[in-house]
């Protein structure tokens, strides 16, 4: 059971008539984006992308546009033929099975949710979120019964006899979640599901997804361009430029320790309250030789805003417990640069 | 970065100084030949504030056409070769053609025939004849010498007209040397932005190409329009001559021998396939008699009954009303069954055009290259005159209903064909990618989305077919095709207006009874995306 639900290998993507070769000589030479688009006239969607993604884990894939993440999702249930490179579903390699059975995993295995939602406008609502399970030649009465759970599910009980064009935007995406939800996948892939909502819908549906999603257990990659949407949903985080997966780790990682000065760029607006630990940025107990007496005493996994809530009532800084025994302390300097990110003098 | 020679300064428009290096650099460039001179004119060009010409090229003036086609101004060549050939006309008919010589020729025949009225009227016997004749040898003298003056004014105008042309050549020569570096400049400015596909500078080939045109075209028509006998040559296009050069002297004419031979092969082809289009014919004909039977072999108060019922749940009860009015017109007017039996074809037409034409469609909206290649059949099935391919179809099905259901399919297919092509393009990629990424195979996709988001497209192209199909319903009479066509067919021969109009009004109405209920209908359907 500890195997990986989506397993990516060096998955390579080249776009255009001369993809082959263009792979080869990437192969053989490491020849970089700009030359396969000089030599070859073919685009690199996505170099060489490794992760895995284990069970009930949610998978944010963060890049700006053009950074390849969508390209790299589509790879999961094949809409894309990879170039080079090995995609595992649930220990099964996708690019081995046969057609039939590409469309039996995608229609039980895999949901997926568009950023421009994709709903069929002359079908209803329950038709539309029946429609996977149609095409695997469920009984009406059958599909119609899920369609109303999963509709249930994301409270859109009542719109079941509406057409798409009826319901506002961010309905319109709840009922394309539903749909993902509908035939009970394994995966949901998420491609900028809510980019296209406004603020507070999108919020809204953030949370509601995230409930959701812990509540059903689904594995789930989700494509955003939003630092701040992969943070808050995210468990783990990747995040691509030019088709490449610059880090891969927890949004307190990313924040932390960025890999480079592009994701340190885009991390530098983020609040760090609510992500940073107490345990990143204490020191050690032993280390420390100032007074104690009277302290407050903070968890190790209380975040920044619950330290700066202690911290403001006394001169003396934070004992940090870790199931009752006190490992650590947090200072005023320590605790200062820790909402600045993190960095040490 | 930002040091003294690279700092920004923000300077007031009116302080900039012209640089002129890097644009005499580029009219150098763009002019070739004579560079110094267009540089300075268009300096003049871009310095002027008013539109009022202030440069003059004398060569423009003095070589006319041949310079614009020199530096490649084609449009300005071909104004000016016209107009100056036009001046040059004048010239020409002033001093050497013979302006009156009609005028006279006229003149001459009728002193003639005045002149045989009066010998007729010496040599008549009878007071009234000799009247008659005399009367009209005299109002024929006045004609005669009325032709008379007006050639000699003609004769006399010849100076004038000569110095017309005169000045005309002038004020052209004076235009073109006037506008021409205004007209090269805007060359130059289209240069600039399109270097590849404009011309610049001064080709041989242009230049020789000017010339030739000038000398092929000037002088011809100047011989043609100023001397009055002109050689038979080229008057009518030698193709007796041209004909024996290539068959010799009894060979017969190009057309004559290319027109056998096609025939030879068409009937050969018909013979050959003679199973093949019996075939087709059987099978228009079997779909036709269906509808024949339901229309015309049902009792006339059954069908009358369907088609009101018909365009009232279609249409609304405005143009059921409209259709019972219609329909009495017809049946009161002795035309029911030869409606029906238009109808029948017309649905016969349309029904096999559907049938073929979406799957077409279809086809076509899928894959661009067939319908790259399918695009010029369809353009020649619309623009190819009906008449043209009856002939054909004629050689090929022979005469009657179902060769003219063959050519109003050929007319009546294309809207449908093009406009399910055009509505399988507009779905939209998100929603079939949708469908694909739920599993859906590609016979789903085409029957669960395609097929349904491009309805409304299809719809539009079934009843542009339907009023494609009623145009052609007379013009099939032509081949033998029955029903209201023929009626007005017939009056067309006779020249008989009063059942010619009635069977017109009768096709009009069942065109427009047609035309109503489907549109209603449709427009129905559409209300429920």
């Amino acid at each position: 059971m500890d195997e990986p639900v989506v397993k990516l290998e060096n998955v390579w993507k080249i776009f255009g008539a001369r993809a082959e070769e263009a792979m080869a000589a990437v192969r053989s030479e490491g020849i970089g984006k700009p030359e396969v688009l000089e030599r070859f006239n073919c685009v690199v969607g996505v170099q060489g992308a490794t992760f895995e993604v284990p069970r009930g884990e949610i998978f944010c894939i963060m890049g700006l546009s053009g950074s390849g993440k969508s390209t790299l999702v589509r790879h999961v249930n094949r809409l894309i033929e990879p170039t080079a490179g090995k995609i595992e579903i649930m220990g099964q390699d996708v690019s081995k099975i046969s057609e039939s059975e590409l469309r039996r995993i995608r229609a039980q295995q895999i949901g997926m949710v568009f950023q421009h939602m994709a709903l069929m406008p002359h079908r209803s609502v329950r038709d539309n979120v029946a429609y996977p399970l149609e095409i695997r030649k469920v009984s009406k009465s059958k599909r119609w019964a899920v369609s109303d759970h999963a509709l249930g599910l994301v409270d859109l009980t009542g719109y079941e006899d509406r057409l798409p064009k009826e319901l506002s935007g961010g309905m319109q995406q709840r009922v394309g979640i539903a749909r993902a939800l509908a035939s009970d996948p394994e995966i949901l892939l998420m491609d900028e599901p809510f980019s296209a909502l406004d603020p507070l819908i999108r919020l809204q549906l953030q949370d509601q997804f995230k409930a959701l999603v812990a509540q059903l257990k689904k594995t789930t990659l989700f494509i955003t361009h939003d630092l701040d949407e992969a943070i808050r949903i995210g468990h783990r985080i990747a995040i691509m430029k030019d088709g490449v997966i610059v880090q891969i780790g927890t949004p307190e990682d990313i924040v932390m320790n960025p890999a480079d000065d592009y994701v340190r760029e885009f991390v530098q607006g983020i609040s760090k309250l609510k992500l940073v630990k107490a345990h990143s940025i204490m020191e050690p107990l032993a280390s420390y030789s100032g007074p104690t007496e009277g302290a407050p005493r903070a968890d190790e996994g209380a975040d920044l805003d619950q330290l700066i809530d202690l911290a403001v009532n006394t001169e003396l800084p934070v004992i940090i417990t870790d199931g009752g025994s006190d490992v650590g302390v947090v200072t005023k300097p320590r605790l200062l640069r820790g909402i600045q990110g993190g960095k040490n003098d | 970065m930002t040091d003294a020679t690279t700092e920004l300064k923000v300077t007031a428009a009116s302080d900039i100084e012209v640089d002129r290096d890097a644009l005499d650099r580029s009219i150098h460039e763009f002019a070739g030949p004579n560079g110094d001179y267009y540089v300075n004119a268009f300096h003049k060009i871009h310095d002027a504030t008013s539109a009022v010409p202030n440069t003059f090229n004398k060569w423009a003036a003095a070589l006319g056409p041949f310079w614009s086609a020199s530096r490649a101004i084609w449009g300005m060549f071909w104004t000016f070769l016209i107009l100056e050939i036009i001046a040059w006309v004048q010239i020409g008919r002033g001093a050497w053609g013979n302006p009156g010589a009609d005028m006279a020729e006229r003149a001459e025949r009728q002193q003639a025939r005045a002149n045989e009225l009066l010998e007729r009227a010496a040599a008549a016997t009878e007071q009234g004849d000799i009247d008659r004749f005399t009367k009209l040898a005299e109002n024929i003298q006045r004609a005669a010498d009325s032709s008379f003056e007006k050639a000699a004014a003609a004769q006399s105008e010849s100076l004038g007209i000569m110095l017309t042309g005169l000045v005309m050549l002038l004020v052209f020569k004076l235009v073109q040397g006037l506008y021409a570096d205004r007209i090269y400049e805007k060359q130059y400015s289209r240069w600039r932005i399109d270097p590849d596909s404009t011309e610049s500078g001064r080709s041989t080939r242009n230049t020789v190409l000017g010339a030739v045109l000038i000398a092929a075209i000037g002088p011809l028509i100047v011989y043609k329009f100023t001397v009055n006998a002109s050689l038979a040559m080229l008057d009518a296009f030698p193709e007796k001559e041209v004909s024996a050069l290539f068959l010799g002297e009894d060979g017969g004419t190009l057309f004559s021998s290319l027109a056998s031979w096609m025939e030879a092969k068409i009937d050969a082809a018909a013979l050959a396939g003679g199973d093949v289009f019996d075939g087709i014919v059987a099978g228009v004909r079997s779909v036709l008699d269906a509808l024949t039977i339901a229309l015309i072999g049902s009792p006339w108060p059954v069908v009358m009954l369907v088609i009101c019922v018909t365009a009232w749940r279609a249409a609304g009860p405005r143009v059921a009303i409209f259709t019972a009015a219609s329909l009495a017109y017809i049946a009161l007017l002795g035309y029911w069954d030869v409606a029906m039996e238009t109808v029948a074809l017309v649905g016969a037409a349309v029904l096999l055009c559907v049938v073929i034409g979406i799957p077409l469609g279809i086809w076509f909206g899928k894959s661009a290259r067939a319908y790259r290649a399918a695009e010029p059949v369809l353009d020649l099935m619309q623009t190819l005159p009906a008449f043209v391919y009856l002939i054909p179809i004629i050689a090929f099905f022979g005469t009657g209903n179902p060769p003219g259901i063959l050519a109003t399919i050929i007319f009546g297919m294309p809207p449908v064909i093009r406009l399910t092509a055009l509505g399988m393009r507009g779905v939209p990629d998100s929603i079939k990618e949708a469908a694909v990424a739920f599993g859906a195979s590609k016979w789903q996709l085409l029957k669960d989305v395609e097929i349904p988001l491009a309805l409304p497209s299809i719809m539009t192209g079934v009843n542009q077919t339907i009023l494609m199909c009623l145009s052609m319903v007379v013009i099939i009479s032509l081949i033998g095709g029955g029903g209201l066509g023929k009626e007005i067919l017939e009056a067309l021969q006779y020249a008989a207006k009063g059942p010619g109009l009635l069977g017109g009004f009768a096709i009009l109405f069942c065109a427009m009874v047609i035309d109503r209920i489907v549109q209603g209908a449709f427009r129905r359907e559409d209300e429920k995306i």
